[in-house]
């Protein structure tokens, strides 16, 4: 619901300070790589704000992105944008509320017309009219363009609705597309993996709290802050690769020794993500880290890509039957050539030996 | 699909059909073409065809004394450039790897900072190879379109390799599209242009050795 | 490399950026001492290791003036030796550094009292003297009414 208090106003009575406003914004410049002097422009403008009013909507998915933004249980700085968002909406927290919850997705699109954002997780199906896919009985596709007419941005959360994600795979049975192919008359803002770093997804709503627009994106309408290096760039085992040390499998040497993964199928160096910087669980760790290549999946398509496993450096394209058959035509074709040559050859010395005959 | 999906997959698959097509065509055509049977007598002391042909192309390794300065700047660019590319495209780890793809077995690698070393070499060497030919009338005046093509498919995979590595441009994604694309532009060119050469030269060195020999060329 | 784990091999390097932030920090604060011009250095966002960290630290050291607050977690905020150079660092959950910055000022802001924290603060004090006056009105009437039935 939209309130009047500000954000300070209302986090006052709870005992949170401005300080906090300004760690938060400390917080914030840093994710987003903005320059120092900004965090007091996001303190500012964070405390002046009204609470933000977000619709969730959860489509073709696994709820994994829910649970990375969710993940921590101790209020800590980090879930400060809880306070600072007013989740009106949210299909999977809400399912067991019927009719109540699709109540308050339209009242809260009626009372912040134009000004609410609706972050998105899953694809949408198409195929045989959407029918894979439905909520109370309205399907994806229906409820998505009703409530983002309305909305001031939509910010796809997870590679299912950046990128169609897993449904989207290879033979997509259910028609599924992203939620930018559906939406193209509004702002989109892609916050792809699977999940995505739950810092990408909070950090982002934060600027386009603190300054009402979007941050600078990528090609594929991704934060340039958490998005604009990839895996390979920034991993600490990049100096094995240069000096062309790597484990050959997951349990010689060098996967023990912890060099370059790039041999059993790393896909740092596509894989455009901030899991190398930011890290997992309160920067415990990450995949490399923790001994498993990059899956990239923060990448269109990630799931067909030629295996997990297979190296980058590895053709999709095969040393199979038709490279065989192509061959064989080869000679076939060269055969027939050399026919033809002989043939010539032979048509000629007949008609100079009847051409001397006659002479 | 994207363009580094499309490079990796569909066409690198189409360059493998027509290399594949293309070189059966090219040596069958050329195995298969009937032959003026030699029925002179070979003369004394003239060496069987195999010792011959393995002679000459030895031989040929080098340039003659009487030639060695005129053609020493080509021999000497040549050997760098083609010694260049086999080590990138045999010893690169990402090429093992692409080539295990293929093939099935692999070997160890260089580091990536020798391979890179070697690529820079190999392309101002090949940069070397354009310039000699452009300012030398007598080469110029011999060159056709089929050099030129040639050059760019081989300075292409060169080039596109340096700026993938060097993050020079375009996004890595893209330049190592690109670079594999230029691949796919190499298999498709090598039957058809002066590439052949790496089947033709020591079949037709062998043979011209042999020719000769037969004929009492003391070589 | 002889390391069996590679996240040290790359943590304890010494890359030379310690030196650089210095001479910056120098830089910065001859600009502060001659105009006020105050300004900070965001030490997160530098690609820093460890080992670089502890350097910088050691180099400027400790001055007279060390505090720590309880904003949404820990903030340790001290004056370096080099008076006006101050050091910030937050922590989040799980008391992990999320920001780290190098404040070149009178104070950094975090330590000030915001006017509107003062209002609010002062809303409160005068609802709790309000409370307090209430609850001794009330115990001093009680006490009469004791008094009256003894």
């Amino acid at each position: 619901m939209r309130e009047d208090k500000t954000l300070a106003q209302a986090l006052e009575s709870r005992g949170v300070s401005r300080r906090a406003f300004l760690k938060y914004a400390s917080y914030v410049a840093t994710l987003m790589a903005l320059p120092p002097s900004a965090s007091r422009v996001i303190a500012e403008e964070l405390a002046k704000a009204r609470r933000q009013s977000v619709i969730w909507l959860s489509f073709q998915e696994c709820t994994g992105c829910t649970e990375s933004i969710t993940r921590s249980m101790s209020p800590t700085l980090e879930d400060l944008i809880f306070d600072f968002i007013s989740l009106d909406y949210h299909h999977t927290l809400q399912a067991v509320s019927g009719a109540a919850a699709e109540h308050a997705r339209t009242e809260a699109m009626k009372a912040n017309k134009g000004k609410y954002i609706v972050v998105v997780d899953g694809s949408v199906p198409l195929k045989d009219g959407g029918v894979y896919s439905t909520i109370a009985g309205i399907t994806n596709l229906d409820m998505l363009k009703e409530t983002a007419k309305d909305a001031f941005a939509v910010v796809s959360v997870g590679t299912c609705a950046a990128f169609g994600g897993i449904p989207h795979a290879n033979p997509n049975p259910t028609g599924a597309v992203a939620i930018s192919e559906i939406i193209t008359d509004k702002p989109v803002v892609n916050i792809p993996g699977c999940p995505p770093i739950p810092e990408a997804m909070t950090g982002t709503l934060a600027y386009l709290l603190s300054f009402g627009k979007l941050p600078e994106l990528d090609a594929k309408g991704r934060p340039l802050a958490f998005f604009g290096e990839t895996i390979h760039d920034r991993c600490y085992r990049r100096p094995f690769y240069e000096r062309g040390m790597f484990a050959n499998s997951f349990d010689d040497e060098g996967a023990r020794k912890g060099w370059c993964l790039y041999k059993v199928g790393c896909k740092g160096p596509i894989a455009y993500n901030a899991c190398a910087t930011l890290k997992w669980n309160g920067g415990a760790s990450f995949p490399i880290q923790s001994g498993h290549g990059c899956l990239g999946c923060s990448e269109p398509g990630f799931w067909d890509k030629g295996g997990f496993y297979e190296p980058l450096a590895a053709a999709t394209a095969k040393l199979d039957i038709g490279v065989g058959a192509a061959a064989v035509a080869g000679v076939a074709a060269g055969a027939a050539a050399a026919e033809l040559m002989r043939r010539k050859k032979s048509a000629a010395v007949d008609a100079a030996n009847s051409k001397k005959k006659d002479g | 699909m994207d363009l580094l999906d499309f490079a990796r997959g569909p066409a690198l698959q189409i360059g493998l059909y027509v290399f594949a097509f293309g070189v059966a065509f090219r040596l069958a055509s050329l195995l298969l073409l009937p032959r003026l049977k030699d029925l002179s007598a070979a003369r004394k002391g003239a060496p069987g065809a195999v010792v011959a042909s393995g002679r000459e192309i030895i031989r040929r390794m080098w340039p003659q004394s009487v030639y060695a300065e005129a053609t020493r700047f080509t021999t000497i660019n040549g050997y760098i450039f083609h010694l260049g590319l086999a080590i990138i495209v045999f010893l690169g780890t990402p090429h093992i790897l692409f080539l295990k793809g293929l093939i099935g077995v692999s070997w160890p690698g260089l580091p990536t900072n020798i391979i890179n070393g070697v690529a820079v070499i190999t392309f101002l060497s090949l940069i070397a190879a354009l310039v000699h030919r452009l300012q030398s009338p007598v080469l110029k005046a011999i060159s056709t379109a089929n050099d030129y093509i040639t050059w760019l498919v081989t300075m292409l995979p060169v080039a596109t390799g340096l700026l993938a590595i060097s993050h020079l441009g375009w996004r890595y994604e893209t330049l190592l599209a690109v670079h594999i694309l230029s691949i796919a532009v190499f298999l498709i060119w090598f039957p058809f242009g002066k590439l052949m050469h790496a089947f033709l030269i020591f079949l037709s060195r062998g043979t011209t050795g042999a020719h000769l020999a037969h004929r009492g060329a003391q070589l | 490399m002889r390391s069996h784990d590679a996240a040290d091999c790359c943590a304890d390097a010494v890359t030379g950026l310690a030196e650089a932030v210095l001479s910056e920090i120098a830089d910065l604060l001859d600009q502060f001492a001659a105009s006020g011009a105050q300004s900070s250095i965001d030490l997160s966002g530098l690609p820093m290791t460890d080992a670089d960290r502890e350097k910088l630290a050691q180099r400027l050291g400790r001055g007279e003036v060390q505090a720590t607050l309880d904003v949404a977690g820990q903030t340790d905020v001290w004056e370096t030796q080099y008076a006006g150079v101050w050091w910030v660092r937050h922590f989040g959950g799980n008391g992990q550094v999320i920001s780290e910055e190098i404040a070149i000022t009178h104070v950094p802001a975090i330590l000030l009292t915001h006017r509107e924290d003062a209002r609010a603060a002062a809303e409160r004090l005068r609802k709790a003297c309000e409370v307090l006056e209430a609850t001794t009105a009330a115990d001093q009437s009680s006490a009469e009414r004791d008094s009256i039935h003894a």
